[in-house]
């Protein structure tokens, strides 16, 4: 200080700090309040937009940045709390429209707002990282209006009302709806998911959980479901018209939960509508009405195809196991086939081919297709009625689609080296009596069962027909060498290779003097340009065809068994025979010789001979005359055999024992080709093994297995190991 | 003939304009002149004579004017940069004018556009270019921040500790990597602002738990939010760490391996198309160069390459910098004479086939030579040489252009990115703003 006072003058140093006029602030913010005032008050016409900017850019850019952000945050909010005033006292049904109205409002004010406050928003905000206004203008709203108490739980409940009022039918104004549920969504999800959502849910979770309950006491299945499927409608469009689209997947979970998984059982099992009901009056709109609804839920599916498993199982195991139906096998496999085709429409029309049902369908045939030991043979029954007359006049298409339809029962047999012994005998039949229809259905049969089950499967099929067909051109080379035969009878012979044949006891019978001289020429010939062979006469397989003449002139070409011809030559000498004497010359079986008189004398129509005394059965003390009498509309005459045409008990037991017979060496290799690559397998493992192995074929008898492996220890293929009797070892 | 409805005048600082609605148009929603044309603020019914008045600056008025009308960015002499952003962000407009400064990046059109001296002591670490035309450099302890308009933000530091090096995870946002200061916690890693030069967020380590200080050297980021990171703990926390960029938290951790070498790492490179991590150190931070790729997933190194054991003889092989190209199932190297050389992906132990160019540049070595560095952008491949930068194209990777500016000395360090290029010179404190002009008129 001394230093000082001894200047005289003093020059001030140049340093004018650069003041802002101290109220610039508060003048400024001062204008920009007041536009923000008359903004909200819908006054704003004489702002100028320019004049507003460039003052909020000058609070910024002289660092007034928070007094405006504070400042604007402060306005809206008492702006907010008066308005929050007004919609709470709004009465009734204008409570909903007043909030709207102040809403939309409020978002126009806060656009202007924004816009006078661009640049803070685009600097000052930015780097303080504050809320920028606009998100900011949403979140005072939310504040200070949705989450006014007074407010708040006013304007839950007036959205669940209007919402229950709907859905009991009445109309409300959608659009007021969709309004006040955008605010909530453009007020950030979370908001929309508390504040509506959320109790929106809860609400219709007990509102369908009192009506469920009213819909299953009164109503039946399928109308229920009818509701179900309304309702879930009425929520899907729902939500379309004015909630948010993630709210779907909520609304029908809820539904889904509260209408069909809770009464899930009950819907399925319910007495006279439920699942079986639907099934077996072909309910198929029901159906898929079941079917669609129950897939939404959690194990629906799954119940579903269980019931329906149950059912088809009881109802299959009736169908065979039912004494009455085993009588008519074509019956049996028709309605076998039937009630496939009754179920494949049901999947496919009401269960959109769901892979899950058809699988069930299929281990449900499978299961109870197997329960009667004849589906085998009834199968083979089936196909041989069907080649023999059923498909005369049918396109060839539908031949295949009935062939096809065989094979997806033959799939599901267990035993199908049955089926292919039966099948066999059938084919053989078919073939030597030449009454098979169409070669080409036989041929496109054997083809599936080849791609089904391999070439061995169907080889020794294949070699009846060549045999069939290499014994024509025999038979043209026969008739080529010996011209001098074209006179007089007519000797077809068919060649069976034995072995592809299904084996049948040679029975020997007297041939008529013409026909045996026949025979052995053929036998010469054959034999002459075969060497190395062996042939023998299956008389009881043939047919001849033979011309009549009856005591009044008629004549008829009579078509018979060789059996029936040889009875009928008898007759070309003596008009009266006993049946000793017939038994005598012709030296047929006794069984077969009563039969073949029996369709001779006793079928009526075609009786060319009479039986005294008259009865149905053929006595050993009977005697026969020609039927002088005997008239036929016909020229040709066929006179069949009374045949049994399914197979007798003690013949059935036979073929059963065949079958096992052929499985037995099987068996045998199936453990030989296992041992061979495994060298040492203890016992449950081969059972196993061979089981899976020969699956494609038959169901091995585990016991059968053990009693083969037994043999094969005898014969030094296998030895048991030492030390563990249950292992055995393969000897090379 | 009518006045076309179109029209609109204004008064800008008392010079009058006259454009059309369409034209402001131009400027967007977001801008002033959005606002200002919006329903809500056309208050009175447009009249003929009505002008709007601006209390601006005319003459920027007018180059802005013309930015919206043309999209050519044109300024005369009298108009400083500075007074030009100031105009533009009153407008709302900055982003057109960066938009129209330069074009998109092509290595073969680059110009010199700009060059800035700084003021700090020592050599530059490393310069980093950021998304949107920014850059960032540290220089011993502390990094300095640019914006596009290059005007330099508060310097970012992490406890005044070395810097090894620096990212950007997006343009407000910079990871930094420190050295760790011994028993004190300090350095590591950390994430700064941009625009304020404020620490965010400060990444850790743990270890069984417990958190350990740690040394943080090369960085990568990943396009699913990760951030990588090689670090070197205080007794075995020695290899690469990974963190969220979103949470912060440390998500996983790749062991270094005994003989191998992840800690020290000078280069870490995401590989999108192959879910891995290029980890490269190299000579002379080792003795040997080691190059693996990492498969986080299960904790795999799914490919590796190192020079030990090979032959030293030519000593000029040594590999100074590496970078994979995915495209070609390649990772390029080069030594320190610019040679280029190749190592095939697909192989495991493959070795370099080297392309050797040049031999020439042997013999005039700069008395401070710098080590090459290698950069990759759409299909050009760049490596610094002294003084220069190269940039290579095509299959062959052909010689195509050479970025030489003869002031500033060599090029320690240089960045692509937010279409520009940033050289950073090891005298002097300069680095170079290298861009492609705007497309030619016609």
């Amino acid at each position: 200080m001394s230093n000082q006072k001894k200047r005289n003058f003093q020059i001030e140093a140049f340093k004018h700090r650069v003041v802002v006029d101290p109220k610039y602030a508060d003048k400024t913010w001062q204008i920009l309040e007041r536009a923000i005032h008359q903004i909200y008050n819908q006054d704003a016409s004489g702002l100028s937009f320019e004049e507003l900017y460039r003052n909020a850019y000058n609070m910024v850019l002289h660092k007034f940045g928070e007094k405006l952000y504070n400042g604007f945050i402060t306005t809206m909010t008492a702006h907010l709390k008066e308005k929050s005033k007004l919609i709470e006292a709004a009465q009734g049904g204008s409570f909903l429209e007043e909030l709207n109205k102040k809403w939309n409002e409020h978002n126009k004010a806060l656009e202007m707002i924004r816009d006078i406050l661009m640049y803070m928003d685009r600097t000052y905000i930015e780097s303080t990282k504050k809320t920028h206004v606009h998100p900011m203008g949403l979140n005072l709203w939310r504040d200070n209006v949705v989450h006014f108490t007074k407010i708040h739980t006013r304007l839950l409940n007036t959205l669940l009302d209007l919402v229950q009022r709907e859905r009991t039918g009445e109309v409300i104004d959608r659009g007021l709806m969709r309004n006040v549920i955008k605010m909530f969504m453009n007020l950030g999800e979370s908001v929309y998911q508390e504040d509506f959502e959320k109790p929106f849910l809860d609400a219709s979770s007990e509102f369908y959980k009192v009506e469920s309950q009213e819909f299953i006491e009164s109503c039946d299945c399928g109308d229920y479901l009818k509701k179900a499927e309304k309702r879930l409608t009425e929520e899907i469009d729902r939500v379309g018209h004015y909630l948010d689209a993630k709210s779907e997947e909520k609304i029908t979970s809820v539904v889904e939960k509260e209408m069909i998984a809770n009464h899930m059982q009950r819907l399925v099992h319910m007495e006279n509508s439920g699942l079986v009901n639907m099934l077996l009056n072909d309910k198929y709109e029901d159906l898929g009405r079941m079917y669609n609804l129950f897939r939404r839920v959690t194990n629906g599916l799954v119940t579903v195809r269980d019931v329906m498993t149950l059912h088809l199982r009881e109802m299959g195991k009736q169908l065979v196991t039912d004494p009455e139906r085993s009588k008519d096998p074509v019956e049996f496999v028709q309605r076998l086939l039937d009630e496939r085709d009754k179920y494949d429409k049901i999947i496919s029309t009401a269960f959109g081919n769901d892979k899950t049902f058809q699988n069930a369908l299929n281990s449900s045939f499978e299961f109870f297709i197997n329960l009667n030991a004849r589906s085998p043979e009834f199968i083979s029954l089936f196909v041989d009625d069907k080649l023999r007359k059923g498909l005369k006049g049918i396109a060839d298409v539908d031949v295949e689609i009935i062939l096809d339809k065989v094979m997806m029962l033959f799939r599901y047999l267990q035993e199908k080296d049955v089926f292919e012994k039966y099948y066999k005998q059938h084919l053989a039949k078919r073939l030597l009596s030449g009454k098979t229809v169409s070669d080409e259905a036989e041929r496109s049969l054997i083809v599936k069962l080849k791609t089904e089950c391999g070439y061995q499967f169907t080889s020794k099929l294949e070699g009846m027909f060549t045999d069939m067909k290499t014994s024509e051109d025999t038979m043209r080379g026969f008739y080529g060498s010996h011209p001098e035969l074209s006179e007089g009878p007519t000797l077809i012979v068919q060649v069976l290779t034995t072995g592809s044949w299904p084996t049948q006891p040679a029975v020997p019978c007297n041939l008529p003097a013409e026909v045996s001289v026949l025979c052995e020429k053929f036998r010469s010939y054959y034999l002459g340009t075969h060497t190395g062979r062996r042939l023998s006469w299956q008389t009881n397989m043939g047919t001849a065809d033979i011309k009549a003449m009856f005591g009044k002139g008629q004549k008829h070409e009579l078509n018979v068994s060789t059996f029936q011809m040889c009875v009928l030559m008898l007759f070309n000498n003596s008009d009266r025979l006993s049946y000793k004497e017939i038994e005598q010359a012709t030296e047929i079986p006794a069984s077969d010789l009563k039969r073949c008189l029996q369709s001779l004398a006793c079928v009526k129509g075609k009786n060319v001979l009479k039986k005294e005394p008259i009865s149905k059965e053929i006595g050993e003390e009977d005697s026969f005359v020609v039927n002088d009498k005997f008239a036929s509309k016909f020229y040709k005459v066929k006179i069949g055999t009374v045949v049994a045409q399914k197979e007798t008990e003690p013949e059935k037991q036979e073929t059963r024992q065949r079958v096992e017979e052929d499985r037995k060496p099987q068996i045998e290799a199936a453990i030989v080709r296992i041992m061979k690559s495994r060298k040492i397998l203890d016992h449950n493992n081969i059972i196993a093994e061979v089981t899976k192995q020969l699956q494609p074929r038959f169901l091995a008898n585990p016991t059968e297995i053990k009693k083969r492996i037994e043999s094969l220890i005898e014969r030094d293929f296998l030895e048991r190991d030492n030390t563990d009797r249950k292992l055995y070892r393969y000897l090379a | 003939m009518g006045i076309s409805k179109d029209r609109i005048k204004f008064n800008v600082g008392g010079r009058l304009f006259e454009t059309t609605a369409t034209t402001l148009a131009n400027a967007g929603r977001d801008s002033f002149f959005g606002a200002l044309f919006d329903d809500e603020w056309n208050l009175s019914p447009p009249s003929e004579d009505s002008i709007h008045f601006i209390d601006r600056n005319s003459d920027c008025f007018s180059v802005l004017l013309d930015l919206l009308r043309t999209g050519d960015l044109n300024v005369p002499a009298n108009i400083t940069e500075r007074l030009l952003h100031r105009e533009a962000s009153f407008y709302g407009l900055l982003d057109h004018v960066r938009a129209a400064k330069w074009g998109p990046f092509d290595g073969n059109r680059l110009r010199l556009s700009d060059s800035v001296k700084g003021i700090a002591p020592g050599d530059g670490t490393a310069i980093r270019a950021g998304p949107d035309g920014g850059c960032c450099v540290a220089h011993g302890s502390v990094v300095h921040v640019y914006d596009w308009m290059l005007e330099e933000h508060s310097p970012i530091n992490l406890d005044y500790q070395r810097v090894n090096d620096v990212g950007w995870i997006d343009s407000d946002n910079i990871v930094l990597s420190a050295c760790e200061r011994l028993g004190r916690g300090e350095g590591g890693m950390g994430l700064f602002s941009s625009s304020s030069g404020d620490l965010r967020y400060k990444f850790q380590v743990c270890h069984e738990n417990q958190v350990k200080s740690y040394t943080a050297g090369a960085l990568s980021f990943s396009p699913d939010y990760k951030i990588f990171s090689s670090c070197k703990g205080r007794s075995n926390e020695y290899g690469v760490g990974v963190w969220d960029q979103i949470t912060g938290k440390q998500t996983d951790f790749f062991y270094e391996s005994p003989g191998w070498s992840l800690g020290d790492a000078d280069k870490l490179q995401w590989l999108n198309g192959k879910n891995c991590l290029l980890v490269a150190t190299l000579f002379p931070r080792k003795d040997n160069c080691y190059i693996s790729l990492l498969d986080f997933r299960d904790k795999n190194m799914v490919w590796s390459w190192s020079d030990i054991g090979s032959p030293m003889a030519i000593d000029e092989k040594r590999v100074r910098d590496a970078i994979a190209m995915e495209d070609s199932n390649s990772i390029c190297v080069v030594n320190e004479f610019e040679d280029l050389g190749f190592i095939d992906l697909r192989m495991y132990g493959g070795s370099v086939r080297w392309s050797s160019r040049s031999k020439l540049m042997k013999s005039k070595m700069p008395d401070e030579p710098c080590y090459p560095k290698l950069a990759l952008h759409e299909g050009q491949l760049f490596s610094s040489m002294n003084d220069s930068i190269s940039v290579f194209c095509g299959p062959d990777w052909v010689l195509t252009s050479r970025l030489r500016r003869s002031y500033g000395g060599s090029i320690c360090d240089f960045s692509i990115g937010g279409d520009r290029l940033f050289a950073l010179h090891c005298e002097e404190n300069v680095f170079d703003v290298w861009e492609t002009p705007p497309p030619p008129i016609i």
